[in-house]
């Protein structure tokens, strides 16, 4: 067995999907992974036979599994082995704000509501727990445990308006709570208001630790947070609420509801776990600072979040977690820049949003819908070509064979035509079982030549007295159908109708 | 509690809060964007009419002018930015959202990067001192605001309804579509939206600024206030914007006064979620339908 594609064509013309083609299957091909205790498959892949070298090949068809594990793979080892104190540092705050924002696209994409309150949700959580912590002494374990019921709390009481108010009205109502709450920490004396925060709270890191050892433990923890805000990710959006809320799309709840769906008790219950797993986000931010701190409902700290959002594509966990890693580079690593730093995210935003439609996830679409335009222009100022297909339309018909067959065909019956001639059928009509001129035998050449389906014959209702031309179904079991109403007394006759009728499809086609 | 002082702080307050309440309200209305970035229009007019006061003249004039131009010509830039690339773009309610909100942090940082992080003081320009009406004693800062923004309300208005342009905006926001049918420009239209709804920004940008400090993120708050007050009071409609300027300023008076300043935000939040509750639209919001 030979490589299968050694010479991959790299000038790509048209709408041609790139897949790069493993070697050889056999039995392994069968062999399906499963995700555990479901009967999804991780990877769909396709086996074929290479038309050229004939050499069995595979195909994965949707990469992304493989992607996202070589990704989380790199992620699992890379940052502590690499990189210095600030680096891990800011890794670990890559791996928690990715969380937050693979959770609140939960909010956002799965539920469909636009809540700007994912960060004040967080920070409640936090604020809830550090004050345990601080004034209670509860330790770092129960303040994880506990920050999810200081998100569930929150979230109820800001789900009440979402259950009335609609898209922006909601929107620009949790821009306004996230404020609400800025204020009320920075002016509660309890919340640390002269501190600036909340300090003190209880650590994951045991005490006494090198500075090293312990970013390294705090990285970890908060790639495990990341690992599970995916698993909830995938457990909502890829299950049964999920599925239920892709079938109540906007301004299609109605036909929802008329299903039987009950899209906003959905809409709710995604809401309540999206905003109880945030608060368990708070929980582990107050353990991994000491503390909570009033930035965490900043405007700038929410605009920051949305920019990562907005830059990797709403929607999708893969734009939030690359949105978010290129925001935390610009954010944490370039810091010698200052305030310039800021400006140029907010740059990057600001170009993405105005050019294009779905992040940098969704510029394949954007491109393959724009190609697409350009080439129905394009087709569309070359029209009349006559039967012949279109270089852009022949790289989607896979028998080569047949392009190359129609083209003959159809400069073949432009040169029949120019023969046809009263005195060709004329002399058809008189030469039967004779000796014929040559353009008549060309032309009946290339009428004989016809696919069976729907080539016609002679039906002889009553022999030597009634005869009548039908068309052959060209499919087993299916009569053939009887043409017209003309009815022939001889076979002769009835060849010569035959004809007739083959040159007035030839003049029309 | 002295109920003058009470009447005159709700005034003062709905003035400044009408201001910027109605600038997002007829944004949104007529071009059907979200304007986040009016807090952004808010602090930019501050540090216009700061330069103008440091390098041209202490006249009061001349620093409500140098404000409100500022604005207006920030309202001008963000509808460049937000708005005409993107008006006829799928998508467009969200993005342009979100194409706001990354104005307003670009913004923010440059003025940080440029002026600084030290706030900044607009010279008095109402002067000092104290007038009796009455039994109720004013200060010029306050009867200035309420004059000022009075005056630019009611031109606004009466711009809006006599004049060919005021016209042009009001059948954009019943019909856009019918109205680039007939012939209205939806730029040209939009751009003059922006700059009126920008050159309010500023006159409240210099009028608050008598009292508070001119800082590059001194608009959040305005923008917070005058946002919820929009929604109270039903995004697209002026007199809704109003009454309900009216209502929050006089929420806001009363707990200042009664209860403390720091639970100013609490009860407003908690009115306007009531009434939201009870009439999604705000007080007299338009139907969602309207619009499209």
């Amino acid at each position: 067995m030979t490589a299968p594609t050694e010479s991959t064509p790299q000038a790509i013309v048209g709408r041609r999907r790139i897949v790069p083609a493993l070697r050889g299957h056999g039995g392994a091909s069968w062999h399906r992974w499963r995700y555990p205790l479901t009967r999804r498959t991780p990877l769909l892949i396709e086996t074929d036979y290479n038309r050229t070298t004939l050499a069995a090949e595979r195909r994965i068809l949707n990469p992304r599994p493989v992607l996202w594990t070589v990704a989380l793979l790199i992620l699992s080892f890379a940052p502590p082995l690499f990189g210095d104190n600030s680096f891990v540092a800011a890794s670990t705050n890559f791996a928690m704000y990715s969380a937050i924002n693979v959770i609140w696209m939960l909010t956002i994409g799965t539920a469909g509501i636009f809540s700007l309150a994912s960060l004040a949700t967080v920070g409640v959580g936090a604020f809830g727990t550090a004050y345990l912590s601080v004034y209670f002494g509860f330790p770092f374990w129960a303040m994880w445990l506990v920050g999810p019921l200081f998100g569930l709390v929150f979230g109820i009481f800001i789900a009440v308006p979402a259950i009335r108010l609609e898209g922006f009205y909601y929107a620009l109502l949790t821009v306004g709570i996230a404020e609400l709450c800025r204020v009320y920490v920075i002016q509660s004396k309890t919340l640390g208001a002269a501190a600036y925060g909340l300090f003190g709270a209880d650590g994951f890191v045991p005490k006494g630790m090198p500075e090293h050892e312990g970013l390294v433990i705090g990285y970890y923890a908060a790639f495990v947070l990341l690992l599970l805000a995916l698993t909830l990710y995938r457990a909502i959006n890829g299950q049964r609420l999920g599925r239920l809320l892709r079938a109540a799309p906007e301004k299609h709840e109605a036909f929802a509801e008329a299903l039987g769906i009950n899209y906003r008790l959905a809409r709710i219950q995604v809401f309540l776990i999206s905003s109880a797993a945030l608060g368990g986000v708070g929980g582990f931010y107050a353990t991994l600072l000491h503390g909570a701190s009033p930035s965490l409902f900043t405007m700038d700290q929410l605009l920051l979040l949305l920019a990562m959002i907005v830059i990797g594509g709403i929607g999708t966990t893969e734009g939030a977690v690359l949105g978010t890693l290129i925001v935390t580079l610009f954010d944490k690593v370039f810091i010698d820049l200052g305030p310039v730093r800021l400006i140029l995210i907010a740059g990057i935003m600001l170009i993405t949003v105005l050019f294009l439609r779905g992040g940098i996830f969704g510029i394949p679409d954007q491109f393959a819908a724009w190609r697409a335009k350009r080439q129905s222009e394009r087709r569309g100022l070359q029209s009349g070509k006559g039967g012949e297909i279109m270089p852009e339309d022949a790289i989607e018909i896979a028998d080569k064979q047949s392009i190359a067959v129609r083209r003959f065909d159809a400069r073949l019956k432009e040169e029949l035509r120019g023969l046809i001639s009263d005195a060709l059928i004329e002399e058809h009509r008189t030469t039967h079982g004779k000796r014929r001129s040559d353009p008549l035998e060309r032309v009946l050449t290339f009428f004989r030549r016809q696919a069976v389906a729907d080539k016609y014959a002679i039906l002889a209702v009553k022999a030597f007295a009634e005869y009548r031309i039908v068309a052959l179904s060209g499919r087993r079991g299916v009569p053939p159908r009887v043409v017209d109403d003309q009815v022939f007394a001889t076979p002769e006759d009835a060849l010569h109708g035959v004809f007739v009728k083959r040159v007035q499809d030839l003049m029309e086609s | 509690m002295d109920p003058y002082y009470l009447a005159l702080t709700t005034v003062t307050l709905a003035a400044i809060y009408g201001l910027l309440a109605l600038g997002i309200s007829i944004i949104w209305s007529s071009l059907g964007m979200i304007n986040l970035a009016q807090g952004f229009t808010f602090a930019v007019s501050g540090y216009g009419a700061w330069l103008v006061a440091q390098y041209l003249s202490n006249n009061g004039v001349a620093v409500v002018a140098g404000g409100v131009l500022t604005g207006a010509l920030t309202g001008a830039l963000i509808g460049g930015i937000a708005f005409i690339p993107l008006y006829d773009k799928p998508n467009f309610p969200l993005r342009s959202l979100i194409a706001t909100l990354g104005i307003s942090l670009f913004g923010g940082q440059c003025l940080l990067w440029i002026f600084g992080p030290r706030v900044k003081a607009l010279p008095k320009i109402f002067g000092y001192g104290n007038i009796h009406i009455g039994p109720a004693v004013a200060s010029y800062d306050k009867i200035g605001s309420i004059v000022c923004s009075a005056i630019l309300l009611l031109l606004t208005l009466g711009w809006m309804k006599s004049s060919r342009r005021g016209l042009e905006i009001r059948a954009m926001m019943q019909n856009p579509e019918g109205a680039a049918l007939v012939g209205v420009g939806l730029r040209s239209t939009a751009m003059a939206v922006m700059m009126v709804t920008g050159a309010m920004a500023g006159l409240a940008s210099v009028l608050l600024s008598q009292t508070y400090f001119i800082s590059p993120f001194a608009g959040v708050t305005p923008l917070v206030k005058g946002m919820v007050v929009a929604l109270a009071g039903g995004l697209g409609s002026v007199a809704g914007a109003l009454i309900a300027a009216v209502l929050i300023g006089f929420i806001e008076a009363i707990t200042a006064v009664s209860l403390g300043g720091q639970y100013v935000l609490i009860t407003q939040f908690l009115f306007i979620i009531a009434i939201l509750l009870v009439r999604p639209r705000g007080i007299a919001g338009m139907i969602e339908h309207t619009r499209e």
